[in-house]
């Protein structure tokens, strides 16, 4: 056996030293490793591990004028299981279908399937999810959403609009102040293994949603509310294809309420309204055409069509002349009932003609021979200088997405027919808000205001994030051509083609009009008023259009007396009092009258007195002779006209 | 001492040594690898099995089994090794070479794949057994034996020729499936040489050489120069995946570690992270501290391994522990450079902690032998 030498113990040391060499050297390396790099791995590392889940911001609240909510958040619940985490699946699923009003069968088919997760139910009510969150069930989870929720449900539809999966705006104020609505969405870090399972009790990092911003806007609810059911009435009555209507304040260019019957249901925006599936065969409904009938449905069809204004286009016109002091109030015109314009032979509304008549008489008679014979007068280029005065050449600016422009001749295009058409509001196409803000210029000392819904944006905690302001162009027309104007547009209500807008008690003006729809051979029309009241002091101006209506289609007749309507509800509403003249208080029997004492009398000398009372109907009740107790009772003030009511013995 | 005590160890002149140091810290190595097999692996044992111990269990009954073979071994002589058996008129190391050469032969045939390579011999219900751990046995035995018939002629070059022409064909037959436990085995067989021998020119001369076959082998098999461009890029290659996630868990292991248990990475990121990848957890749960002080115990480890290679009472004993330092000394310093991706990657276990019977248990085999060499030392005061 050979021996064990020096030198073969010296060799032995050699290699160790190689060892304890490479050794160190390692150990010098982990320590770089685990000292020097150890931040930027580790960093590196957590984000490998950490998934985040967005926790969704609420979405600002949009309130009206007075405050009520008219958009807002309903927090919801989704509700799910896991399925290794679930101890009890029995209590599971007996608590899931009694809370969630589900078939047991079907929750327990979920409860016992294999998953990583599995959704029981959606947009489950806060109340029920804190129900099954007190239950504390290992397995179940109960994750908090919010969902937008329009309380009005189809009140404003197209205005207010409505927002997506991700709350994002779809249409409307929604989309207009994304801005501003939109929170920001907070998140969840949690630690996941590499399967993306969730590590328990691993420490969460949160970071909180912070909730958008509350938007404040001119919108109404109650005059909105006023607006909507005096367009459906029309609506209804006249068989039309829709009705628009807009009330907005001449001074500020605040709306007020903007109505776009038949409006949908913003709580199922996707849902297609009985109209629109009118005469459409559901069974070969194909998506393109459904996405097409849903646009269709969310137009906002009074900013974003346009239409010949017609004879309420006949205010600009008349403006003009004033303005361009081509005319005076009693200059003499007379209407044949046509006109010829160099071959053409333009036809007024009335056949005959109006026959001689003074400026006041033509507007009053709305005749379209005296708004030519203006329109030549001013001529095309001053005409088209008031045209942009009054914004007719460009977008309102209101804070809507989708406005349309205008359609308008070309000057170089426009002849004397072209003009003569022009003058009473034919061959061209405008908004009905345009319509408004143009002719609020008119009568409200010619300041040419921007159209608007939002006032302000407020943070959650009630700060104000902005006030929004908006552009006002003075000086559209002079103060005397307003002034005259506002007489001459009440005479058209209280002795003209809009009298059916008279409200006694009230100053109204306005025009009618009459649009034929293109073609013109299909006897189609858009029938249309424009009204403001006071008539001294515009507070409040309204239009309506009604699209299609069957039958009597004339403006004057079906569409003053709804903006009347309108305006005999919201005027006491917004604080405008009745002030009546001698002649109404005569015409209305408006006034008090101090009730007799009908007690003891018997029916015949109840008969004498009520021959000297102004009072309204008389109900009998009982049986006899004589009046045993009455109704008001003796001696009160009341308003003439008023019921009364004696009980008989 | 006194002089009467020196007096009384000359009368137990004979008295045998047994190194406890070394027995104790391979026990307390494979217990450190049991609790990190857990930590490692209970993840995904419940995972894969549905049960966290899965992993733990299979080892822990290796790792029993291990140290009573381990002990029976310690107290065989090791000369039974390279005496004749009677019956066979045949050495036991001669036999153990030619089974070892049949074994490997018979995996390269009929081997069961795993992961892409033909390494285990499947052994049914007691599961896979990978031949090349047991040839690292016999490559110590065998080279140790051959050297030891004549060392003289390891002073000249053709007496290493000698040696490698009779050990060759057995790192051949590994190398074809297994580069990594080749390139162990050959340096094995290399400081065997080298320690028996006088002279060191030669073998500076044939280590060029053999840096020069190296590389040639290296980047002439495609799948080992990916490794490379891994290696050069791990934090942009596709398949550098593996390695950067072991250094994601070293590097977020910091000074003191997450604490015992507490890795991220091992929860699937790190795939295996029970196997090679084992040590890139210490570092992440125990923390530099806790890496250095696992160094430490290998470093003492190979450091009674040298105190046996020393005093072993021959030159055979001496050759035997020799190559076992080798064996432990090299995969540990090629594990921990894989896993700190010092070096391209290649599957070396991490001896006593990475999961793995076949391996535990010859490691456990080779320092039965060792200590059987200890054995055999006499107090010679």
């Amino acid at each position: 056996m050979a021996r064990n030498k020096t030198f073969n113990r010296r060799n032995v040391l050699i290699i160790i030293i190689f060892v304890l060499i490479a050794a160190t050297g390692l150990t010098v390396r982990l320590g770089y490793l685990m000292i020097v790099k150890s931040a930027e791995y580790a960093e590196r590392a957590e984000d490998l591990h950490e998934r985040e889940r967005a926790i969704k911001a609420a979405r600002g609240i949009i309130y009206d004028r007075n405050g009520i909510a008219i958009a807002t958040n309903k927090p919801v619940s989704t509700i799910s299981v896991i399925h290794s985490q679930i101890k009890e699946p029995e209590k599971v699923i007996q608590v899931l279908s009694d809370l969630l009003d589900l078939d047991e069968a079907k929750v327990r088919k979920r409860v016992e399937k294999v998953s990583s997760i599995e959704r029981i139910k959606s947009n489950v009510d806060k109340e029920i999810a804190d129900a099954i969150r007190d239950y504390d069930l290992d397995g179940v989870m109960v994750d908090e959403d919010y969902k937008r929720y329009y309380p009005f449900e189809t009140l404003a539809s197209k205005v207010i609009g409505f927002t997506g999966s991700d709350n994002q705006g779809i249409i409307g104020l929604e989309v207009a102040y994304e801005k501003y609505l939109k929170g920001i969405d907070g998140t969840i870090l949690t630690l996941t293994t590499a399967y993306g399972v969730e590590i328990e009790n691993a420490a969460e990092d949160r970071i909180e949603p912070k909730a958008g911003n509350d938007l404040y806007i001119s919108l109404d609810v109650n005059i909105q509310k006023y607006a909507e059911q005096a367009a459906l009435k029309v609506l209804e009555a006249k068989q039309a294809n829709n009705v628009k209507l807009i009330v907005m304040s001449p001074k500020t260019g605040e709306i007020y309420a903007m109505v776009n019957v038949p409006e949908f249901n913003l709580n199922s925006p996707y849902t297609l309204t009985d109209n629109m599936l009118e005469g459409i065969d559901m069974t070969t409904l194909t998506s393109e055409k459904k996405n097409d009938l849903l646009n269709n449905m969310w137009r906002n069809a009074s900013i974003s069509d346009t239409y010949e204004p017609g004879s309420s286009f006949k205010i600009i016109t008349a403006t003009a002349a004033l303005e361009e002091k081509v005319v005076s109030l009693n200059d003499h015109f007379h209407c044949p009932g046509y006109k010829i314009v160099e071959d053409r032979r333009i036809r007024c509304h009335k056949a005959g003609g109006h026959g001689s008549e003074t400026f006041i008489e033509g507007i009053k008679n709305s005749c379209n021979p005296v708004f030519m014979e203006l329109g030549a007068r001013v001529g095309l280029t001053n005409m088209y200088k008031y045209f942009k005065k009054l914004g007719l050449f460009q977008k309102t600016g209101i804070d809507l997405p989708g406005e349309a422009k205008s359609i308008m001749h070309k000057p170089e295009k426009v002849g004397a027919v072209e003009l003569a058409t022009i003058s009473f509001g034919q061959s061209f196409q405008i908004t009905p808000l345009q319509l408004l803000v143009a002719s609020s210029a008119v009568v409200n000392g010619g300041n040419l205001v921007t159209p608007h819904f939002g006032i302000t944006a407020k943070s959650p905690d009630g700060s104000t994030v902005k006030n929004f302001e908006y552009p006002v162009q003075a000086g559209a027309v002079s103060k005397e051509t307003s002034e005259t104007m506002k007489n001459l547009l009440e005479l058209v209500v209280s002795e003209g083609t809009g009298k059916r807008a008279y409200l006694p008690g009230f100053r109204i003006g306005g025009k009618t009009a009459t649009s034929e729809k293109l073609p013109r051979s299909s006897n189609k029309y858009i029938s249309s008023f424009i009204g403001f009241a006071p008539a001294n002091d515009p507070q409040v101006m309204a239009v309506v259009l009604i699209d299609e209506p069957v039958g009597i289609y004339y403006g004057g007749t079906i569409a003053a007396p709804v903006v009347s309507e309108v305006f005999d509800n919201i005027l006491p509403y917004l604080g405008i009092e009745e002030s009546y003249t001698e002649a109404e208080i005569k015409e209305y029997s408006i006034g008090t009258v101090q009730m007799p004492d009908f007690i003891g009398k018997t029916v015949k000398e109840v008969k004498e007195i009520l021959k000297e009372v102004d009072l309204g109907e008389v109900y009998y009740t009982g049986e006899g002779d004589i009046v045993s107790e009455q109704f008001p009772l003796p001696g009160e003030k009341i308003e003439r006209n008023s019921d009364l009511i004696l009980y008989l013995k | 001492m006194t002089r009467a005590e020196r007096e009384q160890g000359k009368v137990k002149k004979f008295h045998s040594y047994y190194d406890y140091s070394l027995l104790f810290l391979t026990i307390f190595l494979v217990c450190i690898g049991l609790v990190m097999i857990y930590s490692t692996s209970f993840y995904n044992a419940s995972r894969n099995y549905g049960k966290p111990t899965f992993y733990l269990e299979k080892q822990a009954i290796f790792g029993a089994l291990g140290i009573i073979i381990m002990l029976i071994v310690s107290k065989i002589d090791y000369h039974f090794y390279i005496k004749k058996l009677p019956i066979l008129k045949m050495k036991p190391v001669t036999l153990l070479f030619i089974f070892c050469i049949l074994l490997q032969t018979y995996v390269l045939i009929f081997g069961k794949e795993i992961n892409g390579a033909k390494r285990w011999i499947d052994l049914g219900p007691l599961g896979s057994f990978q031949p090349s751990e047991l040839s690292k046995i016999a490559i110590i035995l065998f080279t140790a034996y051959i050297v030891n018939l004549a060392p003289r002629k390891l002073d000249k070059f053709g007496g290493f020729v000698r040696v490698v022409v009779f050990v060759a064909p057995l790192i051949v037959l590994v190398l074809i499936p297994n580069f990594s436990t080749a390139l162990v085995m050959g340096c094995i067989m290399i400081a065997i040489c080298f320690v028996a021998s006088r002279k060191k020119l030669y073998f500076i001369v044939s280590g060029i050489i053999a840096i020069g076959l190296g590389a040639i082998a290296v980047f002439g098999v495609s799948y080992r120069s990916t490794r490379i461009d891994v290696w050069k890029n791990v934090e942009t290659h596709e398949k550098g995946y593996q390695i950067l996630q072991g250094l994601y868990a070293i590097a977020s292991g910091g000074i003191f570690g997450r604490g015992l248990g507490e890795s991220m990475q091992k929860l699937g990121f790190i795939p295996e992270s029970h196997n090679d990848m084992i040590f890139a957890v210490i570092c992440e749960e125990l923390g530099l501290f806790g890496a250095v002080a696992i160094i430490l115990i290998f470093v003492l480890v190979v450091w009674r391994l040298f105190v046996i290679a020393i005093n072993a009472p021959d030159l055979y004993g001496g050759l035997i522990a020799t190559g076992t330092l080798t064996h432990i000394a090299m995969q540990v310093l090629l594990n921990i450079a894989v896993v700190t991706n010092t070096i391209p990657s290649t599957g070396i276990p991490l001896p006593f902690i990475s999961y793995g019977g076949s391996s535990l248990v010859v490691l456990l085999i080779e320092m039965g032998i060792v200590l059987s060499v200890s054995n055999q030392i006499k107090f010679e005061r």
